[in-house]
């Protein structure tokens, strides 16, 4: 079929003419995991990877930040704002974390927005690169994205025989592309990653239904709070804010947090909105599939990456709570994910 | 563009007792701009920073057209509201908001008005009482019943109010208390039970109540029972939170948040939740 593409060396080369007057942000092979990290070289660009270990969230909203500081000078107060972000382009993020960021944008956009976040956002241009294979808990295109989903980059590269099919997605993507030698010519039909569908059809209304299920209760049991699924996940947006001292200054740290936590809701007084861990549980799940969709339109909090599938100690599946929400009688809960056990998959 | 978490710098104009464990502080944004823009409704909240410490969200009990300050009637309880205690006039602090919505006080106009308030609960109906029995505004309400408890007669807020508001005109002030201390002549009874008494009558009102749940949880009962509607009786919820702009996940009830869409909920509202209040 006819298309814009690169080839390999042509890919290379944009690589370095970006990396020349942009900070690239591009996954690299780290001890075993791939994280999205500044690269010099294209040498250093993971580009056979499945997906990162950490999503690119913590490059607009990082694990942990001074969001200000401030130092006391002659009883006085002085504040200090954070200096503001500078340029980056955002290379080899996969159409799942893209979406994960468009689904971040709702709450930290939304009026007064976050000036951190929206600076970065602002400043970064995403180079996405469509998935060929997927990842054994992958389920992208059951939550409304798809491996090659265009929506939220600004640039998608889809790999073939010849090189990478090029498609400039925004204006800011095709500025980007400019320094590119993109040409135009017969290339294979790209073959993107199949996957393992979930029936996630009517999740919103059956998480509705199965609120006061005892099925929470029973997942529950085995959560241990470690919190991973929180921090691997593209959308999870809990934080929380605390005051470090260092040095002379004081920073206003932001940090991530996670609604698994026992002490998460916890006043000053004692008082706890949930106390176990069944409906810190249900927290999670109704966040993701109930509430999130309420407030924005239906959109989703969850982009079916599969990391918290990965990264549960104890084998908490979100594809199987969707599955078996989706498949309760109403009114008559059943734990089916609770009981089955080890991989869940009876 | 500005972070919307940097705070206004604030000066502690004044700090007052008001019980053993319960302090008034009165703030003054240093920037003139911010004084002059720093308006806000009964009921809402705004964040508060100690610091050095940190800082926590606290509801706003003053009325903002009185131009005499910011007021905040704050319980030591936890680590921020206890460096505030710490602090004399004079310091500076940190303040951000308003956030929250309102008591829809047009909603109210004409009818007659039941507030009830428990020990430190009664914080954001001060507010409300001010605002309401205002000259100008008077008028404009049927018959108002204060109700304020607390455990002991030292644990009442805003004392030196009483006279003004039992001295209101169509205005009844009511004060109990769990235990006297001796010298207490008043009343000792715990405010389900005054209620009861007070025979309130449900046509044309609204009730507004806060204060612990134990408290809440009982006098709906008798509420209830007295022929109020959930839709007639109205309070704010406490959450833990830690932005006030619905971006940090953690003040939701169910589908709503305490930030946005509270704190001030009526019980119909209250009762749609899917989560426990």
């Amino acid at each position: 079929m006819l298309n814009r593409f690169m080839s390999r060396p042509a890919l290379q080369k944009w690589l370095q003419t970006l990396m020349a007057d942009h900070q690239v942000v591009a996954p690299v092979r780290v001890e075993g995991l791939v994280l999205f990290r500044p690269v010099k070289g294209p040498e250093e660009v993971a580009l056979d990877y499945r997906n990162t270990t950490m999503s690119p969230k913590e490059w607009f909203f990082p694990l942990s930040e001074a969001i200000f500081s401030y130092r006391r000078e002659d009883n006085k107060v002085i504040l200090e704002p954070k200096e503001a972000p500078q340029e980056v382009v955002l290379f080899g993020i996969r159409p799942c974390d893209a979406r994960g960021l468009a689904v971040l944008d709702k709450p930290f956009l939304q009026a007064p927005a976050d000036g951190l976040y929206a600076q970065r956002r602002e400043r970064a241009t995403l180079v996405g690169l469509a998935c060929r294979e997927a990842g054994p808990t992958c389920f992208c295109d059951s939550m409304g994205g798809g491996p090659g989903d265009a929506s939220h980059v600004d640039v998608l590269l889809t790999e073939v025989k010849e090189g990478y099919i090029v498609k400039a997605v925004t204006t800011k993507g095709a500025k980007l592309l400019t320094s590119a030698q993109v040409q135009e010519g017969e290339t294979e039909e790209p073959v993107l990653a199949g996957l393992r569908p979930v029936k996630s059809r009517g999740i919103v209304e059956a998480m509705r239904r199965q609120f006061d299920s005892d099925y929470w209760g029973k997942v529950a049991d085995r959560c241990i709070h470690c919190n991973l699924c929180a921090f691997v996940c593209p959308t999870c947006y809990c934080f929380d804010i605390r005051d470090f001292p260092v040095g002379e200054r004081i920073e206003r740290v932001r940090s991530w947090d996670s609604c698994q936590s026992p002490a998460f809701t916890r006043i000053a007084g004692g008082y706890e909105r949930r106390p176990s861990k069944g409906e810190r549980m249900r927290q999670r799940f109704a966040h993701k599939l109930l509430y999130f969709p309420g407030q924005w339109e239906g959109v989703l909090h969850c982009v079916g990456c599969g990391r918290c599938v990965t990264a549960c100690p104890v084998n908490i599946d979100i594809r199987e709570v969707i599955e078996d929400v989706n498949a309760l009688p109403e009114r008559a809960a059943t734990a089916s994910a609770a009981e089955k056990g080890g991989d869940g998959r009876a | 563009m500005p972070s919307p978490f940097v705070p206004h710098l604030a000066t502690l104009k004044a700090v007052q007792d008001l019980t053993p464990d319960v302090k008034l502080f009165s703030l003054e944004p240093l920037d003139p701009q911010v004084k002059e823009s720093f308006t806000y409704k009964p009921g809402q909240f705004a964040f508060v920073s100690a610091f050095g410490v940190g800082e926590a969200p606290f509801g706003l009990t003053s009325v903002a057209a009185r131009r005499d300050g910011m007021e905040f009637a704050i319980r030591r309880v936890g680590t921020v509201s206890a460096a505030l205690h710490d602090l004399e006039a004079g310091a500076t602090l940190g303040l951000r908001g308003p956030y929250g919505n309102s008591f829809p006080l047009e909603d109210y106009k004409g009818k007659d008005l039941l507030i009830i308030g428990g020990g430190i609960g009664f914080a954001p109906l001060r507010p409300v009482i001010n605002t309401v029995l205002d000259p100008a505004h008077r008028a404009g309400f049927g018959r108002v019943t204060i109700l304020n408890g607390a455990r002991s007669p030292a644990d009442l807020v805003f004392k030196e109010e009483f006279e003004a508001w039992a001295a209101a005109p169509n205005t009844r002030l009511e004060l109990t208390v769990d235990r006297g201390d001796g010298k207490w002549q008043g009343r000792v009874a715990l405010i389900p039970d005054v209620v009861v008494e007070l025979k309130p009558a449900p046509a044309n009102a609204v009730t507004i109540i806060c204060g612990p749940p134990i408290m809440i949880h009982f006098t709906l009962i008798k509420l209830k029972e007295a022929g109020f509607a959930d839709g007639q009786i109205v309070t704010t919820l406490e959450a833990k939170m830690k932005c006030g702009m619905g971006k940090c996940a953690r003040c939701n009830v169910g589908d709503r948040h305490v930030c946005l869409d509270g704190p001030v909920f009526d019980f119909a509202q209250i009762k749609g939740l899917l989560e426990p209040f």
